[in-house]
Parts: structure tokens; sequence; C-alpha cells
């Protein structure tokens, strides 16, 4: 089998891949490749064609396509190596991939490895909705694809069962594009998706959001003819009595994504239940050394703009890697505290700056997200309005951590 | 008047409280944030919006161009774009910034390619 030697392979084309690989060369990281197995690079942005990327690391509103031109363009000047058409089928922890394209399987031996291959969505099997199997049940963003790229409408009367961001999104182009909307039903009682969106493609186009609710049966054989909705009370059971039928012909489900690990798991990588994601530390290593993770492969994001720079640091220190064959070991474990789901990196070194993310367990407002080690509190923030919907960031200095003890938890505080 | 507003400008998505008469903004209680003051003004004397939609493409490696109004129309305007975009067919190659329709309905406004379409090989 035909072998290549290169320094970093980046496996996936979309926004995090882009983004690592470019950082990687500009590291002077020499032979970089990217393996992209869809036709173009982009990945998904070139299906969200709706605007609103790039206003944090920016500074304005872009579409989906035009923010991936950006770096695709970066890539090509960067000198980025980019396999398309070409899938991934297995990962070793001695970073030799196995790669499959029309022109056959090969290797490809890379000192260091960056993980980029985003997430895919839960579908109806996930969620177990009891019901016939019709025809008109999708998932919003094969809805997005039909629609935006394809040309293909999925139907005329449309209820959308979860809020995240991409279902919110796809009830307003729906709207626009003449399907009737009747209706958003959500399982919890606040909404999945960013406030910003339920504003935007909700409100604005008079389509109301059901909280608390979901649905309880699916109706059609062929194709789906309506679903019964019902509420849900705080112990997770249907409220007596709140169910109704709502007639549609089509289900559009938007009810989280899942982050896409196969190779990670085949190459011993060790993963968080919470994210679904890589265990990495503030170089994004993973549990095998000299390999990385960044972007919704590592933890589902709901901006790209923090996708991009949480990438870059990545492609950095895998050409770091593959420089030095080695990076020092963070060894100082991050855990989330109080009122905090998860803490992304899982472990720091403690020697330089750490731009942390993490989500919070419930909506509350008015809280402080405090770091402490120690029995010390090492920084302390005030958030106004937390919701696990929003992604959190901060950055701690390197001086923060001069007098941190072995263990850091992040917490919230009133 | 009064009334509250969720700003949409960046990602805080904050809740922001105004009064106005009928020709300006008085006070909001987020007057610190200059895009937030912008934003509730815009939405109480002009409500405007950018609206990202597709136009067909003839000869293209995808049947499909994402298009943007540049910049924004109004609020009231959105579906007639939406309608008269409808008839609309480009050729391809495509370039993003590509001037599909100038002066859309005469809002003043331009629609732009926001994607790269290739011509069918």
């Amino acid at each position: 089998m035909r072998t290549e030697e290169v320094d970093v392979a980046v496996i996936g084309g979309g926004p995090s891949g882009l983004a690592a690989g470019v950082a990687a060369r500009r590291a002077g990281a020499q032979r970089v490749v990217l393996i992209e197995r869809g036709e173009q690079l982009g990945g998904i942005l070139n299906q969200c064609i709706h605007d609103g990327f790039g206003t944090k690391n920016m500074g304005k509103a872009l579409t989906g396509p035009e923010y991936a031109q950006i770096y695709i363009d970066q890539a090509s000047a960067a000198g980025v190596a980019c396999y398309l058409n070409t899938m991934v089928l297995n990962l070793s922890p001695e970073r030799e991939l196995t790669v499959c394209s029309r022109e056959g399987v090969r290797r490809i031996r890379a000192k260091s490895v960056v993980l980029c291959m985003g997430c895919r969505e839960r579908t109806r099997g996930a969620i177990g909705i009891p019901g016939y199997r019709p025809a008109g049940v999708f998932t919003a963003g094969v809805v997005q694809y039909y629609m935006n790229m394809r040309n293909l409408s999925v139907g005329r009367k449309v209820v959308v069962l979860g809020s995240g961001d991409v279902g919110l999104i796809m009830a307003r182009r729906l709207t626009l594009e003449g399907a009737q909307v009747p209706c958003v039903a959500e399982i919890l009682p606040y909404p999945s998706g960013l406030i910003r969106n339920v504003v935007q493609c909700l409100e604005d186009f008079g389509i109301p959001l059901y909280l608390s609710t979901t649905v309880v049966e699916i109706h059609g054989r062929d194709r789906i003819t309506g679903v019964t909705l019902a509420k849900i009370g705080p112990r997770g059971g249907i409220v007596p009595g709140s169910q109704r039928l709502v007639a549609c012909d089509t289900l559009m489900l938007s009810v989280g994504l899942i982050a896409e690990n196969e190779l990670a798991k085949k190459a011993g990588v060790v993963l968080s239940p919470i994210t679904g994601g890589a265990i990495v530390d503030d170089r994004f290593q993973t549990s095998v050394p000299g390999i990385f993770s960044a972007g919704n492969a590592l933890q589902v994001h709901d901006l790209v703009d923090y996708v991009s720079l949480e990438a870059e640091k990545a492609g950095l220190g895998a050409a770091e890697y593959a420089y030095a064959g080695k990076l020092p070991r963070a060894h100082i474990k991050v855990s989330p505290g109080k009122g905090i789901r998860y803490v992304v990196p899982q472990y720091i070194s403690g020697t330089e700056a750490v731009d942390f993310s993490m989500r919070v367990a419930a909506p509350d407002h008015d809280r402080y997200v405090a770091f402490r080690s120690n029995g010390q509190t090492l920084r302390r923030m005030k958030e106004n309005v937390i919701a696990p919907s929003s992604m959190i960031r901060f950055r701690v200095r390197a001086e923060r951590f001069q007098k941190i003890g072995s263990e850091l938890t992040v917490e919230l505080e009133a | 008047m009064k009334g509250q507003f969720t700003c949409v400008v960046c990602p805080t998505s904050c809740l922001v409280n105004a009064e106005w008469n009928s020709t300006e903004l008085l006070r909001t209680d987020h007057s610190q944030c200059k895009l937030a003051w912008d934003y509730v003004r815009g939405e109480i004397f002009d409500p405007r919006r950018t609206v990202t939609t597709t136009v067909r493409v003839d000869d293209g490696e995808l049947p499909l161009v994402s298009v943007k109004t540049a910049p924004p129309v109004p609020k009231g305007t959105v579906f007639e774009v939406m309608q008269h975009l409808a008839h609309v067919v480009v050729k391809a190659p495509v370039n993003i910034g590509d001037i599909v329709v100038t002066d859309v309905l005469g809002t003043g406004s331009n629609i732009v390619a926001t994607k790269k379409i290739a011509r069918k090989v």
C-alpha cells in the first residue's frame, strides 16, 4: 500500500479543519494535509446561508459561505494540501491514517493529527417518538441541505420539534419560502437555541414557541398527516388532558447534535461522557500524544467564531508536536462545580493563559463564574444572563495561576 | 412610549428597556452600548432586515446560489423581496460579491451573491 509521510494531518475540511490547517502551516509545519470526505471545503457553512457569522472574530456579520471562503482562501494561500472526496477509514494511536478515495486505499503517516470531524444530528430514532414511520420526518440540517443547496421543497406545513439553532433558522427559512410553520415545540422549559434566534426567527414571523411541550405521536402511514403535541410536567410525564392534534405534512427535528468521534475511538482517545468529545489539555491535545481535537468534534459550539479560534490553537499545538515530537503534559485537572455542566479544556498546564469554554446547567441571571483552587478564588467574573444554549468563554491569564494547586474547579456563585 | 427589546446585534442578546417619543429614542437601560442604542432606535423608527435566501443558477455546479440584501431592506418589504427573487435566474459562474439584482424593488438595496458557484463541467 502507498504510504505518505506528513507533518500534520487534519481530519475534516469544515471551519475547524481549515483554521487548524492554516495555523499549523503558519507555525512552520512543512507538510500539512487536510482530508475532507465531501466534494468541497467549508463543511456545514456551505448550507448555512443566513448571516451572523464572524461578529466575534471579524467584527462583521457574514453569511456561512462568505465566512468559509475566507478560510478556504487562507488555506490555499498558506499551502495546506487539501484532499477532497477522501475518507479516513482508520486512525491508529501511532497516528497512521488509512484513507480511501477514488484512487484507492492508501496510508498517511502523520507526526501529529488534528481531529476536526464536526458533529451530526440526533434523529427520530434517538428520541423515540411512537407512531408509524411515514415519509416527511426530517432533521433540520437535512431540510437546510435540500432547500439551500439542492432547491428541493420538503413540505407545505411544517411542525418543528426542538428549538435548537438550526431548527429556529429553518423555521424562518421555510416561512420565507412560503411554507407554513404552525409552531415550534420544545420539551425543556426554556429554548435550546440562542435567544437572538428565537427573536429573529420566531417572534419576527409570529411563529409560536411552545415550551415544556413535545410530540407524543406521529400520525399518517405513507406521509405524515399530523402530530399529537402534549405538555410535559416538571417530572417528565405527560400532563393529562394536554394532548392536541396539529395537522402537518412535515415534521422537522432539531433535537440536538452529537460530536462525531468514531475515529477518535479507534485511536483510543478518551472521550468525555458529557461533551461527547475528546478530553483535552490547554493545547487541545487529547489523551493520545500527538492527537489534537477542536471544533464541534470536541464540543458542540453555537458560534463558528469560537470554533475558528479554538482550532487555530489546536493547529498550533499540532505544528509544535510535529516539530518537537512532544509537548509538556498538563497535569492540573479542571472540573465543573456547582451550576456548571462542563468545562473545556479538562487539563491545563498553569504556565500560560487559557481560554475556557463552558456551559451552565440551567438558565439564570446575575451570577458569578468563579475559578477556585486550593480554597482560593483565582478569578471571578459576572455574567448577566446565562443559559445552557450559550457557551460561556473566559480567558484566564497566566499570572492568575501562580497559586494554583493540582485541581481547578469552575462554579457558579450568587 | 416605553417598551422592551431583545437586542440581536451580538450573541449576548441583552434585554433592553427603552423610552422614546414620536421622533427620537430618549433613553435605554443599556446606554453604554452603542450597538444596542442603534438597534433599538432602528427597531422603533425604521426596522430593517438582512434577507438571506437563494436564487437559481443556470449551468452551475449547484442549482442555487446564496444571496443577501445589502444594505438591509425595510422589514415590511421582506416577503415582496422573496416573491421578486423567485423569478430571478443567474448564469454561472457566480462570485461572492456579484450583484444579482440592483436596487431591488426600489429599496436602494442590492441583492448580492454570498457564494462562489463554478460552471458545471
